[in-house]
């Protein structure tokens, strides 16, 4: 066992801790959420900054507390928006974004080099989401698509917007929650 | 921007109901309107949607921009998705006419399909929207205890709900702060550039709620939480009309499952 994942605990386990991270998690998704701007010359790939959060999660508070982050904090942005629970399948693509980001960096050993951890993170984020909207497949029988179109319109699009924000603003929240973390013993 | 739960849907007859009922009902009904290229049974399904939706007694003012923002994006993504990229299955018939730049056929069929599609999405908006807005907040997390999920996570939805006020509030203090300090959210069409501007907003919100967060896990480690069962204030039990409302839509998704199986709803209607 690394000792990453010594630190954690077991990997599925559901502590005050993991219930509590993952409560705030969610919220602050779904709050900062409700914010997204377009890429400029397409029609309709909007850049969420807050799916940065997701990974993040995964990463420091582990498989469960991400999964809930991404899952909870989509479906209250849903609930918000008004989407209700049409589009559930983008909410466990969401949570499975954060689980597999936990599961990446449970079994990659501590990085003490600074540079290279941010990297490190920043990779491991982007896999994750890579992994985890993967599910959005699902579209396929769905929305009654091909796979051309979930390739191009759908996955290929989500991607690309989420692994931007997670690219830039994933490694700035591990950076400062590091210090902190080790800090306070966590 | 109002992001705390609204209980629009207060004295409704949907509101009396067991919380469990508004949670089963759409997945009850997504499982009876997956995967049906027929637009007449989804149109079925979607008047049985429309009852149940006025049942919850949410009013057209508190919902308006709801819907405006649900119609608005499901209408594109069904043109992208179904009109303009459809699938040759779906191409049949005499052309009407050809997308230009696309150069895709647009035939009945297409239209056709591309209408179960919205209609689909429209009544799973339906028996939607009861649950955010005919859903007292606080029964949520008894709610998804009742139904089997973890007793710790189903308080961690609790908890989500009850945390968005103060992180909202949070949120706005943060801007405020950075603005007194010379921030300015950018306009750039770069849209790295845009994120990176967004790092002393997102960045601080986070990590004051995580060390705020430190507290409650105290507070909750000192009253033993998960110690025991937990127990809640609020006890739940189906009644004969949630009993009534359960069995309706198991009813029906029952039947356009065999429908289903026997090929009955497989075939784009054309009129």
């Amino acid at each position: 066992m690394s000792a990453a994942t010594a630190r954690r605990g077991p990997l599925l386990e559901i502590s005050s801790r993991t219930v509590v991270y993952g409560a705030v998690g969610a919220a602050l998704y779904a709050v900062l959420g409700l914010f997204s701007f377009l890429i400029p010359g397409t029609q309709y790939v909007a850049v969420r900054p807050a799916f940065a959060l997701v990974p993040f999660f995964g990463k420091r508070f582990g498989v469960i507390a991400g999964f809930f982050v991404g899952f909870v904090g989509n479906i209250v942005i849903d609930l918000i928006q008004g989407g209700g629970l049409t589009y559930w399948n983008w909410s466990v693509a969401n949570g499975l974004v954060g689980a597999v980001a936990g599961l990446i960096f449970a079994y990659l050993p501590p990085i003490a080099n600074e540079v290279l951890r941010l990297v490190v993170t920043a990779l491991g984020a982007v896999a994750a989401t890579a992994i985890g909207l993967l599910f959005v497949i699902t579209d396929i029988p769905l929305q009654g698509i091909d796979f051309n179109t979930f390739l191009t319109l759908n996955y290929g699009p989500a991607l690309l917007a989420d692994a931007a924000a997670v690219v830039v603003l994933t490694p700035a929240l591990d950076a400062i929650w590091e210090p902190l973390s080790k800090r306070a013993g966590r | 921007m109002d992001v705390t739960p609204r209980y629009l849907g207060a004295g409704s007859f949907l509101s009396r109901r067991d919380p469990r009922v508004l949670l089963l009902v759409p997945v009850l009904h997504l499982a009876a309107v997956a995967g049906i290229d027929d637009l007449r049974p989804v149109l079925a399904c979607t008047a049985v949607a429309l009852l149940y939706y006025r049942a919850a007694g949410i009013p057209w003012r508190g919902v308006r921009a709801n819907w405006t923002f649900m119609l608005t994006f499901t209408t594109l993504l069904v043109i992208v998705n179904s009109v303009l990229t459809p699938a040759d299955t779906r191409s049949w018939g005499s052309v009407l006419f050809t997308v230009p730049l696309a150069h895709t056929d647009v035939t009945w069929a297409t239209l056709s399909y591309a209408a179960t599609i919205l209609v689909r999405y429209v009544s799973l908006a339906m028996v939607g929207f009861p649950v955010a807005f005919a859903i007292a907040p606080a029964d949520f997390g008894v709610a998804f205890a009742r139904l089997g999920l973890s007793q710790r996570l189903a308080y961690g939805v609790d908890l989500t709900f009850r945390f968005l006020p103060s992180t909202w509030a949070s949120l706005r203090e943060t801007v405020d702060a950075q603005r007194l300090r010379g921030y300015e959210h950018s306009r750039s069409r770069n849209p790295v550039k845009r994120l990176l501007t967004l790092r002393p907003v997102v960045v601080p919100v986070t990590v004051n709620a995580l060390v705020d967060a430190e507290d409650t896990v105290n507070a909750m480690d000192l009253r033993a939480f998960g110690g025991r069962h937990r127990t809640w204030m609020r006890e739940l039990a189906f009644d004969r009309a949630d009993l009534l409302v359960l069995g309706g839509f198991a009813a029906m998704a029952a039947a356009m499952l065999v429908a289903r199986i026997l090929g009955l709803t497989q075939t784009v209607w054309v009129p």
